[in-house]
């Protein structure tokens, strides 16, 4: 270490939603690099790009063996189911990694507004749910010469980020109870099953017990789903707007139900001292 | 008015064990302490392992709240001005953690700056200077994952410092740095009480608070047992000596008789290579060589030594009182 001079003078304030702005876009990008080991190809690749098109050809040819429902159906369901595993995991991660990196409570330690700072982190998710899940479904509807209208592309499209905004939401809670619970990985497993189960992914929800079903109504992927298998089989964009608002709405929600989880467990955790309990 | 201020604080905390039969156990880690510094000052916590000082800084940078009493930083409460504190102050712990090991130190710092809101046009700058002062010019771009224990103690340090704070939290800061490391550390610390800082550091190493603190407070089971400058508190041994035995094959049974003796104040040992070191403390006049070397029948005894008392040996007794 050299004997230099201090650093000199006070940084003059950020504005504060400039302040804001730059915790949300420049922390939430910066964070996400920081936490997520899958940013490497040796982890990313099978995890987000292979293991989907293996779930999409067993559900594919188990639907044409039980005469269940066309391929598209699978296709769509799974294709667009995978873009919860990486909401689910890395907004499960954002709190309990740092947990267990002991910088969590260096950061909850900065004056941060806690709303850009956690929804921040969220940016990069969606991103990374809607990549994963157009991959899958581009790459299933080549192999199974699935075809879907030109003027559906975009409104699908729109369903699958509106989607991954959605589990993101959920993924939110999942951070939350990062704050009280060591593995949110165990959460992030038994909420994607619940969503693989419960929203109509590779079961017609009019199949399913009448209580799964209306559950499903109130669950992230239900409605997002739906409209997009309508919009496959040629249904207008203006004809699914409902669903995908009502998707976007329970996205919200569960957003707004994490960010007040999150505060209500990070003082909780000043009062019990669980912050660098790994 | 004191620049960190501490009354009749408390922490208790509550621990569950089982999961049939559950049973809570309450641990009083901070028994109503108090304390303050002043601007300026150099003010050491210090203490064993569990002692209180890390729940004490912990509640002074707000990431605890006290179960009683009051705790002030610049003027403004830990409890009720959280944001207020937070932009005020540094904090930095030993160790490796704590650190986003996927990214690289200048990320790391740039992360920092944009929680404490650093403008972005003084953000290259700053982070600049400080990876200037720090040491770590030119291995700035390389991932965290990669550093040594020492360079990341380092990157630590410019962490809490990236917002020029007023008050420097320092719990421990030098824990598992090689010497020269160490040396350059308390270097920079001294660096930063001349730019008119507020520092509050714990530590384990006497020599470092002897060498760099204006005042001390020792803590024992969540009890402040003493507290002044470095000379104070060695007056309160000095009228004694040390009696320091180079011992092989020591057990407990000798050293509870040494205990025994009249005119010892105190006892530790310590091990060194093969050897264990047992320092007695005596009182002013007392004559407890022949004493003492008598209860060592039975262990191999090598050098012998008489010393006049070091802060350490003050706080050896200061800790050994406040348990008792």
């Amino acid at each position: 270490m050299t004997a230099v001079g201090l650093a000199q003078g006070r940084p003059g304030a950020t504005s504060r939603p400039v302040n804001f702005l730059r915790i949300f876009f420049i922390g939430g990008l910066m964070s996400y690099r920081a936490l997520f080991s899958w940013l490497r190809p040796s982890v990313l690749i099978p995890t987000f790009l292979i293991s989907p098109i293996f779930q999409i050809l067993l559900f594919v040819y188990l639907g044409r063996a039980a005469h269940l429902a066309s391929d598209s159906f699978f296709v769509i369901g799974d294709a667009i189911q995978f873009a919860a595993l990486p909401c689910l995991f890395a907004m499960g991660n954002t709190i309990a990694d740092e947990r267990q990196e002991r910088t969590l409570s260096l950061v909850l330690a900065t004056p941060a507004a806690r709303l850009p700072l956690f929804l921040g982190r969220s940016l990069p998710v969606i991103a990374n749910g809607f990549i994963v899940s157009v991959f899958a479904l581009v790459v299933s509807a080549l192999m199974f010469h699935i075809t879907v209208p030109l003027a559906a592309v975009m409104p699908m499209g729109l369903a699958i980020v509106v989607c991954s905004l959605s589990c993101t939401g959920l993924g939110l809670v999942n951070a939350a109870l990062g704050l009280r619970i060591r593995e949110t990985a165990v959460t992030s497993n038994v909420i994607l099953g619940l969503l693989m189960i419960f929203c109509g992914v590779n079961i017609p929800l009019g199949k399913l017990p009448q209580w799964m079903s209306a559950t499903a109504a109130y669950l992230p992927l239900t409605h997002g789903i739906a409209a997009a298998r309508r919009l496959a089989a040629g249904a207008s964009a203006s004809s699914v707007a409902g669903q995908l608002g009502a998707e976007l709405l329970i996205g919200v929600g569960y957003a707004v139900i994490g960010l007040l989880l999150l505060r209500a467990f990070e003082y909780e955790s000043r009062r019990r001292s669980t912050l660098d309990r790994t | 008015m004191a620049v960190i201020e501490v009354r009749d604080l408390r922490r208790t905390y509550r621990s569950r064990t089982g999961i049939r039969r559950t049973s809570v156990k309450d641990v009083e880690a901070v028994r109503g302490i108090n304390f303050a510094v002043e601007k300026g000052e150099l003010f050491g916590l210090l203490g064993p392992n569990g002692a209180g000082k890390t729940t004490t800084i912990k509640i002074l940078i707000t990431l605890l709240l006290p179960t009683s009493g009051t705790a002030l930083v610049l003027g403004h409460d830990v409890v009720r001005e959280t944001r207020a504190v937070r932009r005020r102050v540094g904090y930095v712990f030993g160790g490796d953690r704590g650190l986003y090991e996927r990214l690289s130190a200048r990320d790391n710092l740039r992360y920092f700056s944009e929680l404490y809101g650093v403008p972005a046009r003084e953000q290259s700058r700053r982070i600049g200077a400080l990876i200037e002062q720090v040491g770590l010019a030119g291995r700035e771009r390389e991932l965290v994952e990669g550093y040594s224990r020492g360079m990341r103690q380092r990157l630590h340090i410019a962490r809490g410092l990236l917002h020029d704070p007023d008050v420097l939290f320092l719990d421990e800061p030098t824990i598992g740095i090689d010497p020269v490391g160490a040396r350059e550390l308390r270097s920079t610390i001294s660096q930063l009480i001349e730019a008119g800082k507020t520092v509050l550091l714990t530590t384990h190493y006497m020599f470092e608070a002897d060498e760099l603190c204006d005042r001390i407070a020792v803590i024992a089971s969540g009890r402040i047992v003493a507290e002044g400058s470095p000379k104070e508190l060695k007056s309160r041994v000095s009228d004694g000596h040390v009696l320091e035995v180079e011992v092989y094959g020591l057990d407990d049974r000798s050293v509870a008789a040494v205990r025994g003796v009249d005119g010892i104040r105190s006892v530790s040992v310590e091990a060194r290579d093969q050897a264990q070191i047992l320092a007695v403390r005596a009182a002013s006049g007392a004559e407890v060589t022949q004493a003492v070397l008598r209860c060592l029948d039975g262990a191999t005894v090598g050098r012998v030594a008489t010393r006049e008392p070091t802060l350490e040996d003050a706080y050896v007794e200061l800790v050994g009182e406040g348990r008792s």
